[in-house]
């Protein structure tokens, strides 16, 4: 039996919006087993980044209980929250948000010294990661001087090069046109099933949901569908 | 290492945003190289103040016969054995000089006048302004010579001439008034009227011959020391040597010159501090626009598990970086200032009102490199405690908000 990577019970957000309340997620229940790669998808405002967010730890939810990797998120502190991104989360963000004076190599190496793990290390950790990505020739080139899609892929690579539980995407391909949005997927898709990566990714791209083994769909807050 | 990393990352942000970094630079440069020019100045004063002090016949020490200085006669003068046996290290030392120094009123065919009437020997001299007079005439030959080489405003005042004679009337050893006729061998120029019309110089023996009943008195030994730093442990050592005398140091005995010359420092201080004040709030300004402007960068570094501390180190470590480039260019313009006015700024036509500030008619600017290092560090403190506000405004907001401007 696989384990539970994610699991939200009664999972609850508002929002204020003047003096209006917003309920971004109302009593959201889901788990997320290891090696799952599922989509989040609705419309805007169905609250499919909110969740994204909260199961990060970047976002504060008002009720219910959220746990990652076994870790209880409810009550823990900024300084706990942020060990608990670096040790076990990795991210990709729908504008890459590399470090632009750093090169690939450097970038992907960065999150390795947050970490503390040694030079060679991190050197011999992240060449191989961006190699495995198909970046081997660009280990020395800054994010502006990739394409979209070469500096998503530098963005996976830092997430992926720490061994993360859980790797969240939000929207990682809409800054970029189909053809790379296909390389991008199934370059995801083969990360999830020769490295049984638990992959979660909140979109509204048809194409993205087509390439996830898991779709949950989000509809005011609620979830709508499971598939 | 991840020091090293955000070391780095500091120095490449500072290459990156250049054009912005650029203006900052410009201003710290010029706030810390005007500083310097102008504390040079300030410190040029300062030195102006000391050696003025020191060479007017002063010295670094003085060692006088107690009572002297509130009855400045022959009745409260010394027998020393000369030359003198000065203690410690010989290398403390620049010279001494030994001399009587008698009030006198000296009256020519025109007008009357009071001043001091100097008998010195003239090699001993090399330690006080003496040394540097222009002399129309001729100087003193010796500690014999019988002749006077009076100042050209006292001449002046007196209208008098080189070869005139003029009678000089002091207080003799035995307390009675002496008149002493003389001849004006030479007459000086020294840098201000003060001197001039104070100081009557004539050789040391003849004045003893004349106004001591020949006894080897005088009223002072003056010692000039190569360093003012070592004055206060030479002042202790001389005092134990000459325990029956009245042993001063020149902040002593010019007190209004030693009131002027140390608040020198804190004058230079609080220059410094206000300039660094105003500029601290430019960087401030500065610092926190450029954050804002990079905010998402920040919050995206946080939500990939870089905790705050990190976040406040790189941003101190980015700004302290920036003024130290500014720091280190604004040292070598300030440097450059200095050699450009190396030569001095005449002050010539306020010489007069100048002199009694201690301030030369050339005021040349003096650079330390304790106050280069003392600049240097404090502008860096500055930077960095300025850092920790625009560092601050970048952690409270959280990661998502920044992720999401």
């Amino acid at each position: 039996m696989k384990q539970v990577v994610v699991r939200c019970q009664g999972l609850c957000r508002t929002y204020q919006q003047g003096s209006v309340p917003v309920h971004a997620l109302q009593s959201v229940d889901l788990e997320i087993a290891e090696g799952e790669f599922t989509s989040l998808s609705g419309p805007s405002g169905s609250g499919k980044s909110t969740l994204l967010n909260i199961i990060g730890g970047l976002d504060k939810f008002d009720q219910g209980r959220v746990s990652v990797g076994g870790v209880e998120l409810g009550g823990l502190r900024e300084s706990q929250l942020s060990a608990l991104r670096l040790a076990k989360i990795g991210f990709v963000f729908q504008a890459y948000n590399l470090i632009p004076v750093l090169s690939a190599l450097e970038n992907v190496a960065f999150i390795l010294q947050l970490q503390g793990v040694g030079k060679r290390e991190q050197r011999v950790r992240a060449e191989q990661m961006l190699a495995d990505l198909g970046l081997a020739d660009m280990l020395h080139r800054r994010p502006g001087e990739l394409s979209g899609g070469q500096q998503q892929r530098v963005a996976i690579a830092r997430a992926m090069v720490t061994n993360p539980v859980l790797l969240l995407a939000d929207e990682p391909t809409a800054n970029l046109d189909s053809q790379t949005t296909a390389e991008l997927l199934s370059l995801m898709r083969d990360l999830n099933e020769s490295k049984g990566m638990t992959i979660v990714t909140a979109t509204h791209d048809p194409l993205v949901i087509a390439y996830t083994s898991r779709q949950v769909g989000l509809i005011d807050g609620r979830i709508s569908s499971d598939d | 290492m991840a020091l090293a990393m955000l070391l780095k990352l500091s120095l490449r942000n500072v290459v990156l945003y250049r054009r912005r970094n650029a203006f900052l630079l410009i201003a710290i440069s010029f706030a810390v190289g005007g500083v310097t020019v102008s504390n040079a100045l300030i410190r040029g004063w300062q030195n102006d103040m000391l050696e003025m002090a020191v060479a007017n016949l002063t010295g670094h020490i003085k060692v006088q016969a107690p009572g002297f200085v509130d009855d400045p006669s022959l009745a409260n003068s010394l027998t020393l054995a000369l030359p003198p046996i000065l203690p410690g290290d010989a290398r403390l030392y620049q010279g001494w000089a030994a001399r009587i120094r008698l009030p006198a009123v000296v009256m020519s065919e025109r007008a009357t006048r009071g001043a001091q009437l100097v008998g010195i020997d003239p090699q001993q001299e090399a330690i006080s302004f003496y040394r540097d007079l222009s002399i129309q005439g001729r100087g003193l030959a010796g500690v014999e010579d019988r002749s006077l080489l009076i100042g050209a405003a006292l001449a002046d005042a007196l209208e008098t001439k080189v070869d005139r004679r003029v009678v000089i009337m002091v207080q003799g050893a035995d307390g009675r008034t002496r008149e002493m006729g003389y001849r004006v061998a030479g007459i000086y120029d020294a840098p201000g009227e003060l001197v001039e019309k104070m100081f009557i110089f004539t050789g040391l023996e003849a004045l003893q011959q004349r106004a001591a009943g020949q006894r080897p008195l005088i009223s002072e030994l003056s010692i000039v020391l190569h360093e003012e730093s070592n004055r206060l442990s030479v002042l202790q050592a001389v005092q134990e040597a000459y325990p029956d005398t009245d042993v001063r140091d020149w902040q002593a005995l010019e007190p209004q010159f030693a009131e002027l010359y140390n608040i020198v420092d804190s004058v230079m201080l609080i220059w410094f501090l206000l300039t660094m004040t105003a500029l601290a709030f430019g960087l401030v300004n500065t610092l926190i626009a450029a954050v804002m402007e990079r905010v998402r960068e920040l919050g995206m570094l946080r939500a990939l598990g870089m905790g705050r501390g990190f976040v406040v180190l790189q941003v101190v470590i980015e700004s302290v970086c920036i003024m130290s480039i500014g720091v280190a260019l604004g040292l070598l313009l300030g440097v450059f200032g200095v050699w450009l006015l190396a030569d001095g700024i005449d002050l010539t036509a306020f010489s007069d009102g100048l002199e009694g500030w201690g301030i030369r008619a050339r005021l040349v600017p003096l650079l330390a490199v304790e106050d280069l290092v003392g600049y240097g560090l404090m502008s860096v403190l500055i930077g960095f405690i300025a850092s920790f506000f625009p560092a601050r405004r970048a952690v409270k907001i959280s990661p998502l908000m920044a992720m999401n401007r």
